[in-house]
C-alpha cells in the first residue's frame, strides 16, 4: 500500500512539472533547471497535502489537539531519485541489485571475486523536505551503496574519480595490503579528478562495516557524504572450523551444540544461506548534515533523510497517517528483523540507537555470533563505530513502535523513526 | 568675450551652445540614461562574473505573540535573491510552521516581508531559540528573550498608552517648569548657567538616543542600511530645524520683535524635546506590543524622573524677558510632553526597528540644533564658556546620567 501512494505521488509530481515546464517554455528567462527548482518548492507543497493540510483539516473539524504544534519537518519530499525505503534493503553482492552500480561476481582462483565500480561524484541530496545538501557522494547517492560480500571473498572495486576533489576508498576491514589502504600516504594515494584505481580487499572479519573517503581534510569528505557500508557474512563452514573466533569463549569451552548453534546463526546472517530468506535485513547508516558550516549539524538522520522513516501525521492518541515519502518502516512481526547500523557522524562524538517498547540483542561490529549486549534497549556508537541489532516483535501487538537516537536533540533534529508492526 | 584659459563668458540670458533652456538641462540626463542603458545591454563586467552565488541575507526583524500557543516571526528577505523557508527550528528542534504574506509559498522575492506562525506553547518568561532553514542549508537565527504575550490592538491599550504619555510626558515637564518663577528672580550670570545646565541635559539625551539608535539601527533589515538611516535622520532633521531657526534669524534682523523673543527658542527647545519624547514612547510602546511588560514598567517610571529635568530646559529661555501668556505655557508643555503619546500608540501599533531607529535619529539631530541654539542665546549677551556655565553643563549630563540608571535599572 505504501508503495502505491509513493508511486502516485511521484507520477503527480512529473505530471505538475511537465506541465509548468511546458506552460512557460516559452519564456526565455527561466531556464528548465530554475522552474524545476521553483517547482520543487509547489510541487512539495501539492504533496504535502496529506501530511499538512490534514492538520488544518483537522483544525477545522473541532480538533485542537495539535494547537501546540508538531515537531516535525514540514512538507514531502520532493526529489524522488533517493529512497531511503529503497536503500534499507538494497544489498549489492555483484548479481546487479542496483541500476547506478555496475557489479559482478565471478570465481578466480578458486576464489569468489564480487566486483563494482564506484564513482566518486558532485551533486546535491535532499536531506529535509526543501533542503538541498552539496554532497560528494559515491554513484551520486548518501550513503554510498551497500556492498555485501562472503567471509574470505575478493571485493574488487573500480573506483573513479569524476568530483572536484581528490578523493580515495578506505575500507574498514582486515586489510593485508598497504597499498590498498585508501589513505593519501600508500598505494595509490588520493585520486585527482579523472583518475582511476582498482582496489581489491579480502572480505573479512565478518560484520558490519563499511568504507569511506579518506582525503583530508578527513571531516570534510566524510562529512559531505563519501561513506557507504560493507557487509561481510560469516561463511558457516569457516564457522564450523574456527568456532571461537565467532565468540567469547575459549576453544575448549566450545560444545558441539555451541559449535551448531554458531553455524546457525552464520546461516541467517548469509545472503547465500536460505536461512537467511526467514530475516528481514536493513541498513542503517547514522548521518548528519552541517548546512550552514558552523560545525555543527541541522540535520540528524539515518540514511541520509531527516524523519524518513516518520509519521506523516498524528493524533497523538494512535491515529496516525503516513505521509507520501514520510513513512515508518513496515514490518512483518512473524520475522526476525535485523539492523545493520553505522555511526558516520561529524561533528559530535557519539551517536545513540534505542527502541521503544522493545529491547534488542547487539553484536558490537557484528564480527560476533553472540550478541556482545544481549537485552538493551539502547546502544550508543562512537564515530565509525557500527553493530547489529536482532529484534524479535512477534509477542507485539501490531501498530506503531519509535525508535531514534536518544540524544533527543539529534531526534528532534530529524533523527526519529518507527517501526509499523503488521 | 575669450578668456586666458580659453573658455568663455556670456551672459545669463545667452543660449548655452545655442540650444534651448530646457533642452540643456535634460541633455546630460539623456546621455546619462544612454550610458546607463549601455551597460545593461553590454554587460561590460560579464568576464568578471565567476558565478559565485550571492549569499542569503535574511532578517527576522521582531516577534510577536498573539496567544500562549503562537509565535509570529517577522521576516524580511534583504539579498537580491529570492530565499525559500524550507523548514523551522525552535530550540534545536524541527517544528511545523506556515508562511504567511508572501503570496502563498515560503519563498520571499527580493526586499519582500512575510510572517512565520509558529503553533508553539512557549513559557512566558523563557527564551527561545529560532532557526529558519533555507533550501541550501543557510541558517537564520533569531533568540526571542523572555517572551510574554503581546497586547494587540484594544480601545484599553489605546487609553494606557494616554495615560502612560500624561504621566511620562505632560506632567513630569509642567512640574519641571514650575521652576520658572525662580528662573525670573537669576541674574543673567545664573541664567546663563541654567541654560549651560539645560544644554548638558540635551546633549546627554543626544548621545542616549544616538547609542539607542544605531543599536536599533542593527536590527534594521540590511537592505535599508539601518545605520546610514540613522545617520540622515539626525543631520536631516538638524538641517531642517536648522533652516527653520535661520528663517526665523532673518526675521529678527528684519526688525520683527516677536521672532527676536526667548518664546522662539523655548518653543524651539520644546520641540525638540517632544521629538525625543516621541522615542520615548516609542520605547515604552514597543515594549509593550513585544510582550515585555515589566521592561514597559521600568521604562515608564524611569522616564518621569529623567523629564521632571525638562521642564527647566524649556523654560529658561523665557526667564530673560517678560512673562509671556500662560497659554504659551501650556502649548511649551504639551508640545514637548505630549508626543509620548503619540510614540506610544505608534510603538505598540506598528512597532518595526526601522520606525524606531528612524525616530529616534529624528529626535537626536533636533536635539543638537537646540543646543546650536541655546549656546547662540547664551553668547548673545555673555560669554558661553565661562567656568559656571562649563560646570553646570557637565552637571546636566551628570543629573541625566544618574537618572538614566532608572531606565536602565
Amino acid at each position: 500500500m505504501p508503495s502505491m501512494t509513493y508511486s502516485r505521488a511521484r507520477e503527480l509530481t512529473e505530471r505538475l512539472e511537465e506541465r509548468l515546464t511546458d506552460s512557460i517554455a516559452s519564456d526565455l528567462t527561466a531556464t528548465r533547471r530554475a522552474v524545476l527548482g521553483g517547482l520543487g518548492l509547489a510541487g512539495g507543497a501539492a504533496l504535502a497535502g496529506v501530511g499538512r493540510a490534514d492538520g488544518h483539516d483537522a483544525a477545522a473539524a473541532g480538533h485542537d489537539d495539535d494547537s501546540h504544534g508538531n515537531f516535525g519537518a514540514v512538507g514531502e519530499y520532493r526529489d524522488l531519485d533517493f529512497d531511503p525505503h529503497d536503500y534499507l534493503t538494497r544489498f549489492n553482492t555483484g548479481r546487479g541489485e542496483s541500476d547506478n552500480v555496475p557489479q559482478d561476481v565471478y570465481e578466480e582462483d578458486g576464489r569468489t571475486v564480487r566486483e563494482f565500480t564506484l564513482t566518486a561524484v558532485d551533486t546535491t541530496v535532499t536531506i529535509a523536505p526543501g533542503i538541498e545538501f552539496s554532497a560528494w557522494a559515491y554513484n551520486g547517492q548518501v550513503p554510498g551503496p551497500t556492498l555485501r560480500a562472503v567471509e574470505g571473498d575478493l571485493i574488487r572495486v573500480h573506483f573513479e574519480n569524476l568530483g572536484r576533489h581528490a578523493h580515495t576508498i578506505h575500507p574498514h576491514l582486515r586489510n593485508l595490503d598497504p597499498a590498498m589502504d585508501g589513505v593519501p600516504t600508500n598505494g595509490p594515494g588520493v585520486l585527482d579528478t579523472g583518475e582511476s584505481y582498482t582496489y581489491e580487499w579480502i572480505a573479512q572479519p565478518a560484520g558490519c562495516h563499511f568504507y569511506h573517503c579518506h582525503s583530508l581534510p578527513l571531516k570534510e569528505h566524510i562529512h559531505r557524504g563519501l561513506y557507504g557500508a560493507i557487509i561481510v557474512d560469516p561463511d558457516p563452514e569457516r564457522v564450523a572450523e574456527h568456532p571461537a573466533d565467532y565468540c567469547d569463549f575459549h576453544p575448549s569451552q566450545i560444545t558441539d551444540d555451541l559449535r551448531a548453534d554458531l553455524v546457525a546463526e552464520a546461516e541467517t546472517r548469509n545472503h547465500e544461506s536460505d536461512a537467511n530468506d526467514d530475516v528481514n535485513e536493513m541498513v542503517m547508516v547514522m548521518n548528519g548534515f552541517d548546512t550552514n558550516f558552523d560545525g555543527d549539524n541541522e540535520v540528524y538522520a539515518v540514511n541520509t533523510r531527516a524523519f524518513a522513516y516518520g509519521v506523516g501525521e498524528t493524533d497523538g492518541e494512535g491515529n496516525w497517517q503516513a505521509g507520501e515519502t514520510k513513512r515508518p518502516i513496515q514490518v512483518d512481526r512473524t520475522r526476525r528483523q535485523r539492523v545493520y547500523l553505522i555511526n558516520t557522524i561529524e561533528f559530535d562524538p557519539i551517536n545513540s540507537f534505542h527502541t521503544h517498547s522493545q529491547f534488542f540483542d547487539y553484536y558490537d561490529h557484528g564480527t560476533t555470533l553472540y550478541p556482545t549486549h544481549p537485552t538493551v534497549d539502547t546502544i550508543m556508537q562512537c564515530q565509525a563505530q557500527r553493530g547489529i541489532i536482532e529484534l524479535d516483535y512477534s509477542t507485539h501487538d501490531p501498530g506503531l513502535y519509535m525508535f531514534h537516537a536518544h540524544q533527543s536533540e539529534f531526534a528532534e533534529l530529524g533523527w526519529m523513526s518507527f517501526f509499523e508492526v503488521i | 568675450m575669450s578668456q586666458p584659459d580659453g573658455g568663455t563668458t556670456m551672459h545669463r540670458t545667452d543660449r548655452p551652445l545655442g540650444l534651448p533652456r530646457w533642452v540643456a538641462a535634460v541633455l546630460p540626463l539623456v546621455l546619462l540614461a544612454l550610458i546607463v542603458g549601455g551597460f545593461f545591454v553590454a554587460t561590460p563586467f560579464a568576464s568578471l562574473d565567476t558565478g559565485g552565488e550571492p549569499l542569503p541575507d535574511v532578517t527576522v526583524t521582531h516577534t510577536t505573540l498573539t496567544d500562549d500557543e503562537t509565535v509570529v516571526l517577522h521576516v524580511t528577505n534583504n539579498g537580491p535573491d529570492p530565499v525559500t523557508i524550507s523548514q523551522v527550528l525552535v530550540d534545536d528542534a524541527y517544528w511545523n510552521f506556515d508562511v504567511r504574506g508572501a503570496g502563498g509559498d515560503a519563498t520571499l522575492a527580493p526586499l519582500e516581508s512575510a510572517r512565520v506562525v509558529l503553533p508553539y506553547h512557549w513559557n512566558p518568561g523563557w527564551d527561545l531559540e529560532f532557526a529558519l532553514v533555507l533550501s541550501d542549508g543557510a541558517t537564520v537565527h533569531h533568540t526571542l528573550v523572555a517572551p510574554s504575550e503581546s497586547p494587540g490592538l484594544t480601545t484599553d491599550l489605546l487609553v494606557t498608552m494616554v495615560v502612560i504619555g500624561l504621566f511620562v510626558g505632560v506632567i513630569p515637564v509642567a512640574l519641571g517648569m514650575l521652576w520658572f518663577p525662580f528662573l525670573q528672580s537669576m541674574s543673567d550670570r545664573w541664567l546663563h548657567a541654567i541654560l549651560a545646565f539645560s544644554a548638558g541635559i540635551l546633549v546627554f539625551l543626544a548621545i542616549d538616543a544616538g547609542f539607542e539608535a544605531f543599536e536599533l539601527g542593527e536590527q534594521v533589515p540590511g537592505a535599508f542600511e539601518g545605520p546610514a538611516l540613522v545617520a540622515l535622520g539626525i543631520l536631516g532633521s538638524l538641517l531642517a530645524v536648522q533652516s527653520v531657526s535661520a528663517w526665523r534669524q532673518g526675521r529678527a534682523d528684519g526688525g520683527d520683535a516677536r521672532a527676536q523673543s526667548g518664546l522662539w527658542i523655548a518653543y524651539l527647545v520644546a520641540l525638540g524635546i517632544g521629538l525625543h519624547n516621541l522615542a520615548e514612547g516609542l520605547a515604552i510602546g514597543s515594549s509593550f506590543a513585544l510582550g515585555r511588560v515589566s521592561l514597559g514598567a521600568f521604562l515608564v517610571i524611569g522616564f518621569m524622573l529623567h523629564n521632571v529635568t525638562e521642564g527647566p530646559a524649556v523654560v529658561a529661555p523665557l526667564a530673560h524677558g517678560e512673562r509671556p501668556p500662560l497659554t504659551h505655557f501650556l502649548g511649551l508643555g504639551v508640545l514637548a510632553g505630549a508626543p509620548v503619546i503619540l510614540g506610544g500608540w505608534l510603538g505598540s501599533l506598528a512597532y518595526s526597528p526601522t520606525l524606531g531607529a528612524l525616530f529616534l535619529a529624528v529626535g537626536v539631530g533636533a536635539i543638537l540644533q537646540v543646543v546650536w541654539e541655546l549656546r547662540g542665546m547664551i553668547g548673545r549677551r555673555g560669554r558661553a564658556g565661562t567656568a559656571l556655565n562649563l560646570v553646570t553643563f557637565l552637571t546636566g549630563l551628570i543629573v541625566m546620567y544618574v537618572t538614566d540608571l532608572f531606565v536602565a535599572l
